[in-house]
């Protein structure tokens, strides 16, 4: 089995077993991931269990008082506009990144280096992101409200991050425009695999453009669209940067998800305790979506 | 072949995939005859373009704006003058000097860093077979599962205790350490299209296992470590979360630093943040241009040896 078992040679005193070379070699990633990712991790989890503040030194024993507080707490409420900022930030990519992948998958002059520049979005950090629609929504100078009065679509500017019905729309738009583009990257790479042969079969069948994409690409590129929404899934489950700069939360709560309530408890509440007890709710419904995308992944290998 | 792996890496790091998209041109083009629904093609092109590139437009015209333009009404969506003090004001702030400073010196200290540790991991979990390597390989890759946001509450209090907050150290470890998922599995492929006769032949000449690798593998996997190495720096160059609890106002970086700088005054200097959000953006565009090259370089290289 070992690739190099048939070269290996008699080892010479001295040198370096391949065992403890290998060990050498995995030694600083993995205590670096311990240290950093797994120890903070199980730490962060046990905190859960603890009365701990960042204001105080001190830790005593809670049991579930944090669980069951959070629980009480508008825990509803958290997890559902969680759900509405994922599922919308998800979805629109999704359909917005497919269409576009279809029309630059076809060969026209200048779709090489559109398949480029539609890539500008993602490559921008998240920060700017944020800073570019914080400025197009402002309430009072932002160019979506002054085109807007112009049109005579709306009579008085709309401050769209602090009402609580714009917000969540506004966020998502935001979300969109920065990852479409690696959902079309993804879906342009998939449709590379899809056989020209068959879609000039199935024309000559009379088949159309959209019987073509049901019946030939899209059995094609499930697999790989499966895995894009499931991955976008559960980075917008945890996702931090547009939130937090675009609304904080706000306004009044209606845009805070599980990423920025934990940071909101624990370093302007100081709460650790249960700042722990959200993240082993979090955590809990975020290894379901990672044990279902372990299992997908698993299952498209083996076809 | 290890069974799951292999999709995540294809998936879960889009570089290499958009390399082979973009360089999708290169290979033989064919020519197919068939119905195609051209208008569809141009008015999904269209709509698109408009929601991405305005946006995009408005960055770049609002930072070329006089201040006085800005808080026009109607928007002025064609500026009457365009002007460059908002370029010049920003080099010129000492704050954003600084940010930009540590942005650079954190994200390249991050880069080699993480490049180093990543390939002797990647070489490991692609060249040697032993108990436990796919374990090790499921958590690496989970490990980059977890929310940051939660991590980031006990590696405070961590930080905290070893005396770390508000220095470099702290960013570029928690950096390095969330950029090894990727690398490793960016050099692992780099590593499996490397042919094992390159490792028996330098046994054969009586090279030693580090020897073999420092001369024989590591300058092939050249291009493989340079992508690495980029995708690291663009990585810490980005951060927003880590560096706004972890380094304090003296270590802050760029994303952190605007925010704390422009955002929550009085009235926005927007043309200005604009201004100093393009700077920040350049470095990000050059590092995907160069990654393209050489990921496209190696993957052509890759199919050329077959």
């Amino acid at each position: 089995m070992t690739a190099l078992d048939s070269a290996r040679p008699r080892m010479k005193p001295g040198r370096l077993s391949e065992v403890g070379f290998v060990s050498l070699l995995l030694l600083p990633g993995l205590a670096l991931l311990l240290c950093v990712v797994l120890y903070p991790l199980l730490r962060s989890l046990a905190s859960a269990f603890f009365n701990e503040s960042l204001l105080y030194p001190g830790v005593t024993w809670a049991g579930f008082d944090n669980i069951t507080a959070v629980l009480a707490d508008g825990f509803g409420d958290l997890l559902w506009q969680t759900l509405i900022f994922t599922v919308g930030a998800t979805i629109f990519p999704f359909i917005i990144g497919l269409a576009l992948a279809l029309a630059l998958n076809e060969r026209f002059r200048g779709s090489r280096m559109l398949r480029g520049a539609f890539l500008v979005p993602w490559l921008l950090p998240g920060v700017v992101v944020s800073f570019l629609w914080m400025w197009i929504f402002d309430a009072n100078y932002g160019v979506l409200n002054g085109l807007l009065l112009q049109a005579g679509t709306i009579d008085s500017p709309i401050a769209w991050l602090f009402q609580t019905d714009t917000a969540r729309g506004a966020l998502i738009i935001a979300k969109t425009w920065n990852s479409f583009p690696w959902i079309m990257v993804m879906l342009l790479a998939a449709l590379q695999s899809v056989p020209g042969e068959l879609h000039e079969a199935a024309a000559m069948d009379g088949a159309g453009p959209i019987r073509r994409f049901f019946a030939v690409t899209w059995p094609h590129i499930s697999g790989v669209a499966g895995l894009v929404i499931l991955l976008e899934f559960i980075w917008n489950f945890q996702h931090f940067d547009t939130i937090f700069v675009l609304t904080g939360g706000g306004p009044a709560g209606t845009t805070s998800t599980f990423a920025t309530e934990v940071y909101d408890t624990a370093f302007k509440g100081y709460d650790l305790g249960h700042a722990g007890a959200l993240g082993l709710l979090w955590m809990g419904l975020l290894m379901i979506l990672v044990v279902v995308y372990v299992r997908f992944s698993e299952r498209g290998e083996k076809h | 072949m290890s069974t799951m792996l292999t999709v995540p890496s294809d998936v879960s790091d889009p570089t290499p995939t958009a390399a082979a998209v973009l360089g999708a041109g290169q290979r033989g083009q064919r020519i197919r005859r068939r119905r195609r629904p051209r208008w569809a093609i141009g008015i999904t092109v269209a709509l698109v373009g408009l929601f991405t590139f305005a946006p995009l437009y408005w960055l770049v015209i609002t930072s070329l704006t006089p201040d006085a333009d800005v808080f026009a009404f109607p928007p002025r969506l064609f500026p009457e003058e365009i002007t460059f003090d908002h370029y010049v004001s920003v080099f010129a702030d000492p704050a954003i000097f600084g940010f930009l400073t540590n942005s650079i010196f954190v994200s390249v200290i991050t880069a080699v860093l993480s490049v180093i540790v990543s390939m002797y991991m990647a070489y490991a979990f692609s060249k040697f077979r032993y108990r436990g390597r796919k374990a090790l390989m499921y958590f690496v890759l989970s490990s980059q599962m977890f929310p940051q946001a939660l991590l980031l509450v006990t590696l405070y209090v961590v930080f905290a205790q070893f005396g770390l907050l508000n220095t470099y150290q702290a960013l570029v470890i928690s950096f390095t350490t969330f950029t090894l998922p990727l690398c490793v599995w960016m050099l692992k492929g780099f590593f499996d299209a490397l042919p094992d006769d390159l490792i028996e032949a330098a046994k054969i000449d009586g090279a030693g296992h580090w020897r073999t690798l420092h001369s024989v593998i590591l300058p092939l996997a050249a291009p493989g470590l340079v992508a690495a190495g980029l995708f690291a720096f663009v990585r810490g160059w980005n951060d927003f979360i880590f560096a706004l609890t972890l380094a304090g106002p003296e270590k802050q970086t760029l994303p952190p630093g605007l925010v704390n700088r422009f955002i929550g005054e009085a009235a926005t200097a927007w043309p200005a943040l604009m201004a100093a959000s393009l700077i920040t953006s350049i470095p990000v565009c050059i590092a995907f241009i160069a990654l393209q090259r050489y990921l496209v370089g190696g993957i052509t290289a890759g199919a050329v040896k077959g």
